[in-house]
């Protein structure tokens, strides 16, 4: 873990200084960014992250004479799928400026030649980006970024109950079976495939590989380890309806945890638990950790489709969103929690301080090492296995 | 005149939908993708429930509507179906699943009564028998079948017929019920073919209703489609193109199947129809607490709805919310975009098909209804995905997606079918005698039309411009593919907001989205009412 | 015998409709009532079998062979009836139509009787066809054989012969009040067309003021 560390932060101290030179050109950009109009394709689910996007878009409009349009969608691959559609019709004025992506579908765009740039390391505020300590705003799900994505936000898998109910926390996948049999029918993760519950599945691989470095590489030819199999095969007789239905998204679970109908609730932003906290959906005795040995972590972007009609104003507009002021309300539990990707210690003092918020009552109490993801191509994989395994009730 | 008055409907109807048709046929004829369709683990699993579900529903829905429509004993309950119509598939669903979830009302009754604490760890919602999906769908085709048949019955030329049918009849020694399955049973099917289409095509591939309350391993197969079609990986969504094409088959196959059987009927209708007379006894008493208990769950659902709007943290088994806000509703008033939209869009497709309609019906002959009419069937009874992604695919080649146009088109095609079937029963039927008595007074067309058959008509006219505003409010997906998304609508704001799971806002926009319909029903009704009652 | 006694009917606003009818029909006569439009003939035969509609009320007795039947639903007063139209019913063949009438038995015999219904109005062969593709004389005999079945203890005829033309009117008339008389039941004729009464039988008219005038 720490040997790759280093070796990416060396490797990307090197870039900075191109990326500073090509900034040259920032103005002109900018000047062409007046009165376009931005359409940005970002998933609408949460109140709290619309509101911050309006926020946003108020702020562009004032700063730079820019409109964003907040595009409302369900699922990002709709975008993907758009986007292919378009430029296999030929339709240079695409319908999309700026999208809210990361991992498959970004690989998917990257390999299909549906994005433009390089583009974000040429950003001014990407010089603040702490692409040393977070090694994944460089690499999205083991796929090279090569510039063609901005970095928004970090996100590392983190679980979460009502302490009053669960007073020792499992940290491990193990503890979490241990835990399932003492609570018959109160656990559960999303069925993929979900985000979360992909993510899950990967987690559980992560922590009965055998060869963790394995995971890194492509999948080609490589089978699901029966570890995995068996782990999941001692769970599922103790979840919720026995493993045999589950619930459609991490936003379900929350609810039932709310509820009380399940215990033990999972998010990939770790500041969510104490932004439920805030929003009164989790009592004040919530906390809040991540796996002992690590959990998985990763970061959330903004790319632009190659045939995006705005191009220069979604270039400043991601810029905007990489701004220590935006990405310190972005990370202000009471707006929205999403950690930054900023190096918050290589700030000018007194912005440092709009990050540090206070610990609030749902804050990550027992942290664990960022574990990076697996490569994308296991996805498949691991959902065809379970689907066989699992998904005929 | 008559091919420019055919002109609009052509235009606005007939040719997108064939143009959309053909998109999608090179779906059809996918042959990798329909073997990895047959191969993925849960078809099969998926298959049977979308059969089991669609087929239970459709049946229960059918005899629950009958026995609703016989205990009603010839009361026009048209009006009051006309409200539960108003009452979109989703709205409901998100209703009953407030009631029935394991932390619902129903459980939160009887932790009171027991004393639980935790909240029980019931199969109600999401069961993997599609039960509760049933259950939804039956609450919801009932009162449109309950509709479809009041209308016919209370049609002038029909109502006529019947009541003189049956009191011969009951005169011949039949009772009410014998009466009501041998005399008025086998006339009103076969005329309300349509709306039973409808209901069975729908049940077989409903993805709004079973994404709330339908299981989930295995899916029903529209939603397993559904989700491959929006599987950003080209391999998984041509899957999903081929599952599309399947849905179609599937719904084709039954509803053949369906008429087959009604040929089969025949073997055994002498013995049927020719039964001797039986005076019969009285209406069991539960028949007539039938259709009270329809109410009765639609109202709590509605209840539960606004409850749940004003609700902040609300932790089992609590009877009350801890707080209680109006943020859901202030979130609603703070983008009002969203709902005029929605408004404008469901007024002006409403208006727009019912122009290109009266167009169509007054100025072609009858039998041009016979391409027009299997034509609007078709739009019904396709699964709405199929349609939509042959839209999509056609504006794209047309380069128009995003755009207003194409969004006010993409509303307006399954609009035009529902207002073109309702009408063209009660229009072709109105007597030629007015007209020839209007002409015989000197009036010419326009007089005659404005101030005798257009008035006469009222009350159709305001009810398939009542359903195809309704219609339009609830279009999700064409909003979705065909517009880019681009412009925000009440269903779309209401689909994305549930993904984030907020239970209040869930609600609020549940609510809103039944507002606009109820509204157009409402309104409707009042202004169809005749000047005066005649015995 | 069928038997009525002070029969009062009046609408939903109270506007009296009829006001004293009574009236005796014996066993195999048919008493014809004649009257204005809107006079409430229509509504007394539908008083006495039993589907008036809820708008209206009424009062008074009626006893078919001394028992009051007014507490009979329709199907239980074993009182036929015949409309101007002859309400077929268009989706039972002929065959299907008269069975419907033949009260319970061993099918065998109401095949028998339905058999023998068609000879008598002379239309063998006629069994599968479906009533749209009789003439209007067929039609009418049909609906008559078809009352006739369900052996009932009186027959109501509302303007039956209204809508065949003159030629046809004779023959149909002719055969309906002769199969009255050979079943010896007691019927009520409805009409506007004197010719209609059957050749020395009783006539009464409604007034406008709703009483009944001896003719």
């Amino acid at each position: 873990m720490l040997n790759r560390r280093t070796f990416l932060a060396t490797s990307a101290a090197s870039l900075i200084l191109p990326v500073a030179a090509r900034a040259a050109d920032w103005p002109a950009i900018e000047a062409e960014a007046r009165g376009q109009t931005v359409y940005f394709n970002a998933w609408a689910g949460s109140d709290t992250i619309n509101a911050y996007i309006a926020w946003a878009a108020g702020e562009a409009k004032a700063r730079h004479g820019i409109t964003v349009e907040h595009v409302k969608i369900t699922d990002t691959a709709e975008v993907v799928k758009r986007v292919r559609d378009e430029v296999a019709a030929g339709k240079q004025d695409g319908s999309v400026d700026l999208v809210w992506i990361n991992g498959e579908n970004f690989r998917t765009m990257k390999t299909e030649k549906l994005l433009f740039g390089p583009f974000s390391e040429s950003l001014p505020n990407y010089a603040l980006v702490d692409v040393a300590g977070k090694p994944t705003t460089r690499q999205d799900f083991a796929e090279s970024v090569d510039g063609l994505e901005a970095p928004w936000g970090m996100a590392q898998l983190t679980f979460f109950a009502d302490g009053a109910k669960v007073a020792q926390p499992p940290r491990s996948m193990a503890d979490l079976i241990v835990f399932a049999k003492e609570h018959p029918g109160r656990v559960t993760y999303p069925a993929p495939p979900d985000f979360h519950g992909t993510t899950f599945l990967k987690q559980v691989l992560l922590e009965t590989a055998p060869d963790v470095a394995q995971l890194a590489k492509a999948a080609d030819g490589m089978a699901i380890t029966p570890a995995w199999q068996a782990m999941l095969d001692d769970l599922h007789p103790h979840l919720w309806r026995e493993g045999k239905q589950f619930p459609k998204s991490q936003a379900d679970i929350t609810n039932m945890v709310a509820d009380g109908e399940l215990l033990i609730g999972l998010t990939f932003n770790p500041n969510e638990p104490a932004n439920l906290v805030a929003a009164g959906t989790m009592p004040a005795t919530t906390i809040a950790w991540q796996h002992a040995k690590g959990t998985i972590g990763n970061t959330h972007f903004v790319a632009i489709p190659v045939n995006a009609k705005a191009r220069a104003a979604a270039q400043v507009f991601a810029n905007f969103l990489l701004s220590p002021e935006a990405q310190a309300r972005k990370n202000d539990i009471k707006v929205w929690g999403d950690p930054t990707v900023l190096a918050v210690e290589k700030l000018p003092a007194e912005l440092q301080a709009a990050f540090t918020g206070s610990a609030a009552p749902g804050s990550v109490s027992l942290p664990g090492p960022t574990l990076l993801e697996p490569h994308a191509s296991w996805v498949p994989l691991l959902e065809k296995d379970w689907l066989s395994r699992y998904g005929k009730g | 005149m008559r091919v420019l008055a055919a002109l609009p409907l052509v235009l606005v109807f007939l040719l997108p939908l064939a143009a959309s048709l053909l998109f999608v046929l090179p779906d059809a004829v996918n042959a990798g993708a329909l073997r990895e369709l047959v191969a993925h683990p849960q078809f099969s699993g998926a298959l049977r429930l979308s059969l089991f579900t669609g087929l239970a529903s459709t049946a229960l829905s059918l005899l629950a509507a009958l026995a609703i429509t016989f205990a009603a004993g010839g009361r026009n309950l048209a009006g009051r179906a006309g409200v539960f119509l108003a009452v979109p598939h989703l709205s409901l669903a998100i209703g009953l699943a407030f009631l029935i979830m394991p932390t619902g009302v129903v459980a939160r009754l009887f932790a009171l009564l027991a004393g639980w604490n935790a909240p029980p760890q019931w199969v109600t919602t999401q069961d993997p028998w599609g039960f509760s999906l049933i259950v939804a769908l039956v609450l919801k085709e009932t009162p449109f079948l309950v509709w479809a048949f009041a209308s016919l019955l209370n049609r002038d030329d029909l109502r006529r017929q019947f009541e003189g049918q049956q009191a011969v009849a009951r005169s011949l020694g039949h009772g009410p019920a014998s009466t009501f399955l041998r005399i008025l049973l086998p006339q009103l099917l076969p005329r309300a073919a349509g709306p039973l289409i409808a209901v069975l095509a729908y049940g077989l591939t409903v993805v709004d209703m079973a994404l709330v309350i339908g299981p989930t391993q295995p899916p029903v197969l529209a939603q397993l489609v559904w989700t491959d079609i929006n599987d950003a990986d080209p391999a998984v969504s041509a899957r999903g193109g081929a599952g599309v094409v399947v849905l179609g088959l599937v719904v084709a196959l039954v509803v053949a199947a369906s008429a087959l059987a009604a040929v089969m009927f025949k073997k055994v209708r002498q013995r049927f129809y020719g039964a001797a007379p039986r005076p019969g006894r009285g209406m069991p008493r539960g028949l007539a607490a039938l259709w009270p208990a329809f109410l009765a769950i639609y109202a709590a659902a509605v209840l539960i709805m606004i409850v749940q709007s004003l609700s902040g943290h609300w932790p089992f088994p609590q009877r009350l919310p801890d707080v209680v806000t109006w943020k859901a509703w202030s979130h609603l008033a703070a983008d009002p975009a969203p709902l005029l939209t929605s408004l404008a869009l469901a007024l002006a497709s409403a208006a727009a098909a019912l122009a290109a309609c009266v167009a169509w019906l007054e100025w072609t002959p009858a039998r041009a209804d016979r391409v027009l009419a299997p034509a609007a069937v078709l739009v019904l009874c396709l699964p709405a995905l199929l349609l939509a992604l042959g839209e999509y695919r056609l504006f794209l080649a047309l380069g128009v997606t995003g755009s207003a146009a194409a969004l006010f088109l993409a509303h307006l095609l399954p609009v035009t079918a529902y207002v073109f079937l309702l009408l063209a029963g009660p229009y072709r039927a109105f007597d030629p005698r007015w007209q020839a008595t209007a002409h015989g007074l000197r009036a010419r067309r326009l007089p005659f039309l404005l101030r005798i058959k257009w008035p006469m008509l009222k009350a159709p006219l305001l009810s398939a411009a009542a359903i195809g505003f309704a219609v339009s409010v609830v279009q999700f997906v064409p909003a979705q593919l065909a517009a880019a998304g681009r412009f925000a609508t009440l269903p779309m704001e209401a689909v994305t907001l549930s993904s984030g799971g907020n239970r209040a806002l869930i609600a609020t926009y549940g609510l809103a989205l039944m507002a606009l319909p109820l509204a157009g029903f409402l309104l409707a009704s009042r202004l169809s009412r005749p000047r005066w009652s005649t015995p | 015998m069928l038997s009525l006694q002070d029969i009062a009917i009046s609408m939903a606003d109270g506007t009296p409709l009829i006001t004293a009818v009574s009236l005796e029909a014996a066993a195999g006569e048919t008493v014809t009532l004649m009257g204005p439009s809107g006079s409430g003939k229509s509504s007394l035969l539908s008083f006495i079998g039993g589907d008036l509609t809820s708008a209206m009320t009424a009062t008074g007795r009626v006893t078919l062979n001394g028992k009051d039947i007014l507490h009979l639903p329709p199907e239980r007063r074993r009182i036929a009836r015949l409309f101007q139209d002859d309400l077929l019913f268009p989706h039972m063949t002929v065959a299907e139509n008269l069975l419907f009438a033949v009260p319970m038995a061993p099918q065998a015999e109401r095949h028998a009787k339905m058999q023998q219904a068609l000879a008598d109005a002379g239309l063998e062969g006629f069994a599968n066809r479906p009533p749209h593709t009789l003439s209007g004389g067929q039609r009418a005999r049909v609906a008559l054989l078809r009352a006739l079945l369900a052996e009932p203890q009186a027959l109501l005829l509302d303007e039956p012969f209204s809508k065949l033309d003159r030629d046809l009117r004779a023959t149909i008339r002719a055969f309906t009040f002769d199969h009255i008389r050979a079943r010896a039941i007691p019927a009520l004729l409805v009409t506007h067309d004197r010719e209609d009464v059957p050749a020395g039988g009783r006539v009464l008219e409604i007034t406008a003021r709703g009483e009944i005038r001896h003719v």
